[in-house]
């Protein structure tokens, strides 16, 4: 079984085409001035977390490469590394990011680590490089176990990650308005995603997908662009510093705070761990489900359109 | 790539973006053009709790708000605003205003920049009854 193969660091190697990617949208963004916006202090922010996510990797990095290991050295399978089998593992492994990202909006352990992705009010290609710098803890790199166990190499499933990571970079934009319908029919798109990022309520918990947005049509979660409701970027609560400390670690000292409050039950305890953010052991805050109900409340000619439930016997 | 290379690529990099912003003019903070502003700055974070008065700061920089579930405060967050409730808050006068610390990890700290005398009106407020 080969445990030699090696793969460009490509996330690494795509630093400079961030940098020039970054001031290509700023000067369209200036020069046109439309496709988006750009504040400094937002923007520092973005970098210095996308910076401290490259650094995380580099000292971190091991924790999931050695797991990983472990289970190549246990399988008896051993795909190869044929342009075919580096294809299927890339769309299996785009799979398995739908569902780490799905766990990251639903699960609030992995939200602790994700929320600094979504913590920005602007939506530009800074924003893509807003990244955690704790998710290792989250310990989602299980989710990656099938595709080794399955016989795909360590290094390529890291290195397709890379690939997917660097595609969803572009798409981090308000400069690019709709592809054409192909396009946006099966691949994530700048359009796709600005929904994912959006704080309405009806643009809450959709768009999981990496690259092929199909995920979200085959699982329920896909919900469109609408010309009728512009996005609002940003946290239900948007956050009051643009300290990067703060920002990568709020969620998880919120979770600390929330979990060991006295008088709590330990299985109350668990579910501030593990419940959807914004769950609450009396009921004080609401999750996404919550925020959409109280939207439609006040707003009931919206109930089943996208993004909305419908009414139902529960919820008239 | 060698860490020799990428390590000052990131560092030159970002700081070659912030500076650029900066020069741009893109560091301009969001401000309040009048009440209804300030409503709906604070409505976009507690939508359930309508502002029962509003009390905007004269550089149009902050506003106070009172709700039925207690007084708030708006301010910006770059070229954006955010809002927090004041429960918990101790308020500082310091030379441009007043200085909010809050029980909050994500604002543990507001910097009202305000007149003298209407940081000692807001002072005052704030501390009768937060």
């Amino acid at each position: 079984m080969s445990d030699t193969l090696t793969y460009p660091d490509v996330v690494n190697w795509a630093v400079p085409l961030f940098i020039a990617a970054i001031l290509a949208e700023l000067v369209w963004i200036v020069i046109k001035g439309r496709g988006g916006r750009y504040e400094t202090r937002d923007a520092l922010t973005s970098l210095l977390l996308g910076a401290g996510n490259v650094a995380e990797g580099i000292v971190l990095g091991f924790v999931a490469y050695g797991f990983f290991m472990v289970l190549w050295e246990i399988t008896p399978l051993d795909l190869g590394h044929s342009v075919w089998v580096i294809a299927l593992c890339f769309v299996l492994d785009d799979l398995r990011y739908y569902w780490v990202h799905r766990f990251g909006h639903r699960i609030r352990w992995v939200w602790a680590s994700h929320v600094n992705h979504h913590s920005s009010q602007h939506y530009n290609l800074t924003t893509a490089l807003r990244q955690t710098w704790t998710g290792t803890f989250t310990f989602m790199m299980a989710v990656r176990a099938p595709l080794i166990l399955l016989g795909f190499h360590p290094a390529m499933v890291l290195f397709v990650g890379g690939l997917n990571l660097i595609y969803q970079f572009w798409i981090h934009t308000e400069a690019i308005g709709r592809l054409p319908r192909w396009v946006e029919a099966v691949m994530n798109t700048p359009s796709h995603h600005r929904v994912h990022h959006g704080r309405n309520p009806r643009y809450l918990d959709c768009n999981y997908a990496g690259v092929f947005i199909i995920w979200d049509k085959m699982f329920g979660t896909f919900v469109p662009e609408l010309e009728r409701e512009k996005v609002d970027y940003g946290l239900v609560h948007n956050l009051g510093t643009f300290n990067p400390l703060r920002v990568a670690f709020h969620e998880w000292i919120g979770i600390w705070r929330d979990a060991t409050q006295p008088g709590l039950t330990w299985r109350e305890r668990l579910m501030y761990c593990v419940m959807p953010p914004g769950w609450s052991h009396d009921n004080s805050r609401g999750t996404s489900e919550a925020i959409k109900a109280r939207y439609l409340a006040t707003h009931p000619e919206e109930a089943g359109t996208p993004g909305l439930p419908r009414p139902t016997a529960h919820n008239p | 790539m060698p860490l020799s290379i990428l390590l000052p690529m990131v560092v030159l990099g970002i700081a070659g973006i912030a500076v650029l912003l900066h020069v741009l003019g893109l560091s301009r903070r969001a401000t309040l053009s009048d009440a209804a502003a300030a409503r709906a700055a604070w409505l976009r974070e507690f939508p359930e709790d309508a502002p029962t008065q509003v009390i905007l700061c004269r550089n149009h920089s902050a506003a106070l708000i009172e709700t039925a579930q207690g007084r708030g405060v708006v301010w910006p967050m770059g070229a954006d605003t955010t809002a927090r409730y004041l429960r918990g808050a101790r308020v500082r006068r310091r030379k441009a205003g007043l200085t909010l610390d809050l029980p909050d990890y994500t604002a543990p700290r507001i910097r009202l920049t305000l007149s003298p005398d209407e940081a000692a009106s807001w002072c005052a407020l704030l501390e009768s009854r937060v």
